[in-house]
């Protein structure tokens, strides 16, 4: 063992430990430190992994299928290593692996699941080498951060470009853009919906890849799920989705179930989080299960015990209130969880709106004029709009040009302060928050110091 | 042209063009001709489909990525001399971004590849070597108040103005044209060429309605136009102006 990464290893997790002390949860630090020492730490700490590394990237559904997968391969008895939501650049990953123990320098684990940024895919597929990557979806987000949807897919094909030879890609057979990413060299598990109804995509969804990543014409959908994922073809050149080997065929809301044929054969889960792109996201994390071999029954029995993660549509009861939680981030996020608020018309109802402009949150906010608020409007029986964080104005402004009428809105940067008016005014019945990525931290801060969710970190 | 209250906009290539929100503007500039009781249609083509030049009021094209943009460029300098020859004739039009460096004389791709523009705009587009990525305040010498515009850039390209072109404001924060001249946009006859984004209209109502009274004009509309109550509006525009005071 070299002393450095010995060293390294050591000095992450004291960096670690005194940014917990100093109440600074989800500090970059550790990872900073720990690669300062012995740049080769995550190359060595991954080594070390008995089986080896799934790396989880894409645009949308990144922590929901992560958390999905990683309670299916916990029911597996296998170690299993895994980054909080957030600590998804290279230092979390690095810090992730460093602090896996306690007492011993190498992790004992079988193997990692990690979800990466898109735009860390080269340099995290070139450090770990990893021996399975799952792909979701792309989606225009973060496209601040990044440039162009097509640099983004760039970063994630370079990622790819460093997985072992007898290394397995899971793919959205249904987006255009990920199915392009097989290689040729690697086996392919491809996953999608094979659903015989037609499924009305609804509302306005900014498209952002209709066209050949082969020929660049224009492809033709014989039947589109949502936004640009769908079965497509390409009339020019003659490319065309490919069969998916991991198929959703059937879904039953009420049943809460959803029918899969996984290589052949048709099985039966627990589906509880509602929404197309939560079929996707399930279908991405059995498909990445089944690249990791995890038995079909182990995969039935931890379907069946999932509960959603972080922020990613939950109800918390505050009082006689219940608050309904839900991310938003990009236009075709913010559609469908307005879908499901439309989906949600029992008793009195609001919704409250809190969009930041940090970093994280992605900086600019042109995005929320990419949101159909024209169609969803005059579907959700709501009787007030609380919009509240930095860019509380621009949120107004949108409602305001979609015809809400100015007497439903109110307007307040504060976001504590507006969460307990509404909270308040909603009395007995819902009060659906949606927050940005930074928001979500700031409303989930207050529920915790109000004693109504679990202390969380995150990263 | 009859001098009938409407207000029809053509949107070009809204599929290809639809980069950060830029259909804000369109939506922006109808819901204020709506709010005046002005009846208002969008006609939205796409490559290769004929337009209706006369019942034209004004024409809006947006950014879109790299790939997208040299989809539509073929098609885009076909229209060209019929679009620009309209545009001298004082047709208004916003064209932002990428539709921005379309209507210039040339852009340089990342490569190092000039591909030319429709050559109404006196400007030109060279690479840059990063990205201009941020929030922007200007001060536009245009008539209206405040003199502020706000928005957010995020582009490759560093635009240069010619003679035939005045900017459309000074920076007073972010990038603009091309960080180093201090100039946002450009401004010839009723053209309006800029980098911002955000959506621009909504959160500059004042450029909006400019942008609608010239379109009116066109039809021998004069009278001014009724005022709207824009609290909420001018609220999210300061959000970006006191940015502008604190760096
Ligand atoms: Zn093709």
């Amino acid at each position: 063992m070299s002393f450095r990464v010995l060293l390294a290893v050591l000095a992450a997790r004291l960096a670690g430990w005194i940014s917990r002390l100093t109440g600074r949860g989800g500090s970059s630090l550790p990872g900073l430190v720990a690669r300062r020492i012995a740049p080769q730490v995550l190359t060595r700490l991954s080594q070390s992994l008995g089986w080896g590394t799934l790396l989880l990237t894409g645009t949308n559904g990144k922590t929901t299928t992560a958390a999905m997968l990683r309670h299916v391969v916990e029911g597996s008895g296998r170690r299993l290593i895994s980054n909080r939501a957030g600590a998804n650049l290279i230092l979390g990953l690095t810090a992730t692996l460093a602090q896996a123990e306690r007492w011993r320098i190498f992790p004992r684990a079988d193997l990692a699941v990690l979800e990466t940024d898109e735009a860390t895919m080269p340099r995290a597929g070139q450090e770990i080498r990893p021996r399975v990557v799952t792909v979701t979806n792309f989606f225009r987000d973060q496209l601040d951060r990044y440039g162009e949807l097509s640099t983004t897919v760039q970063y994630v094909a370079r990622g790819i470009s460093f997985v072992q030879p007898d290394g397995v890609l899971v793919l959205n057979a249904d987006d255009p853009q990920v199915a392009r990413l097989a290689s040729g060299s690697h086996e392919v598990i491809y996953y999608g919906l094979d659903a015989g109804a037609h499924v009305e995509a609804a509302g306005y969804d900014a498209l952002d890849a209709r066209f050949c990543p082969h020929c660049g014409s224009a492809l033709t959908y014989d039947r589109r799920y949502y936004a640009h994922l769908g079965h497509y073809r390409c009339l020019h050149c003659g490319w065309q989705r490919p069969q998916p080997s991991v198929a959703v065929e059937r879904w039953s809301r009420s049943e809460e179930k959803v029918w899969v044929r996984i290589r052949g054969e048709q099985y039966v889960f627990s589906w509880r989080m509602p929404g197309i792109y939560n079929l996707y996201n399930q279908a991405a994390a059995i498909a990445s299960a089944v690249a990791l071999d995890v038995p079909t029954a182990t995969i039935e029995e931890r379907l069946a015990s999932f509960r959603p993660a972080f922020g990613r549509m939950e109800t918390v009861m505050a009082g006689p209130t219940r608050l309904w939680l839900a991310l938003v981030k990009n236009p075709v996020g913010f559609n469908q969880v307005l879908g499901a608020v439309a989906d949600e018309a029992e008793g009195r109802q609001a919704v409250m709106i809190v969009i930041n402009d940090r970093y994280a949150d992605g900086r600019d906010v042109s995005w929320l004029w990419d949101v159909d608020f024209e169609y969803w409007v005059g579907r959700l029986k709501v009787d007030r709009w609380y919009v509240s964080g930095i860019r509380a104005r621009d949120m107004a402004v949108r409602l305001k040009y979609a015809g809400v009428p100015k007497d439903l809105v109110v307007a307040d940067e504060a976001v504590v302060s507006l969460l307990t008016r509404a909270t308040r005014e909603v009395g007995e019945g819902t009060l659906f928050v949606l927050p940005t990525y930074t928001a979500m931290l700031e409303v989930r801060q207050h529920l915790t110091q109000m004693g109504l969710v679990k202390h969380f970190r995150e990263g | 042209m009859s001098d009938e209250k409407r207000f029809n906009i053509l949107h070009l290539y809204p599929e290809h063009m639809n980069l950060y929100g830029d259909r804000g503007n369109v939506l922006a500039l109808t819901q204020r001709a709506r709010w005046r009781h002005i009846p208002s249609e969008v006609m939205v083509r796409e490559i290769g489909e004929p337009i209706d030049w006369e019942a034209v009021d004004m024409v809006f094209m947006g950014g879109g990525e790299d790939t997208h943009q040299a989809r539509i460029a073929e098609d885009f300098l076909k229209i060209g001399p019929e679009l620009a020859s309209r545009l001298r004739d004082g047709l208004p039009m916003l064209a932002i971004c990428g539709a921005y460096q379309l209507l210039g004389q040339y852009y340089k791709t990342a490569e190092g590849r000039e591909l030319p523009g429709v050559g109404f705009l006196d400007v030109w587009t060279e690479p840059g070597t990063t990205r201009a990525i941020g929030d922007v305040v200007t001060q536009t010498s245009l008539p209206i108040v405040p003199e502020s515009l706000v928005g957010f850039e995020n582009h490759g390209g560093r635009t240069f103005l010619g003679e035939g072109a005045r900017p459309l404001g000074q920076v007073a924060l972010g990038q603009g044209n091309n960080g180093q001249d201090g100039t946002e946009g450009a401004l010839q006859d009723r053209v309006i060429g800029t980098y911002l984004h955000g959506s621009l209209l909504p959160k500059n109502p004042h450029l909006a309605d400019l942008l609608l009274k010239w379109s009116l004009e066109r039809r021998g509309v004069t009278d001014s136009l009724e005022p709207l109550e824009e609290e909420e509006e001018m609220a999210a525009h300061q959000t970006i102006v006191a940015r502008s005071r604190n760096s």
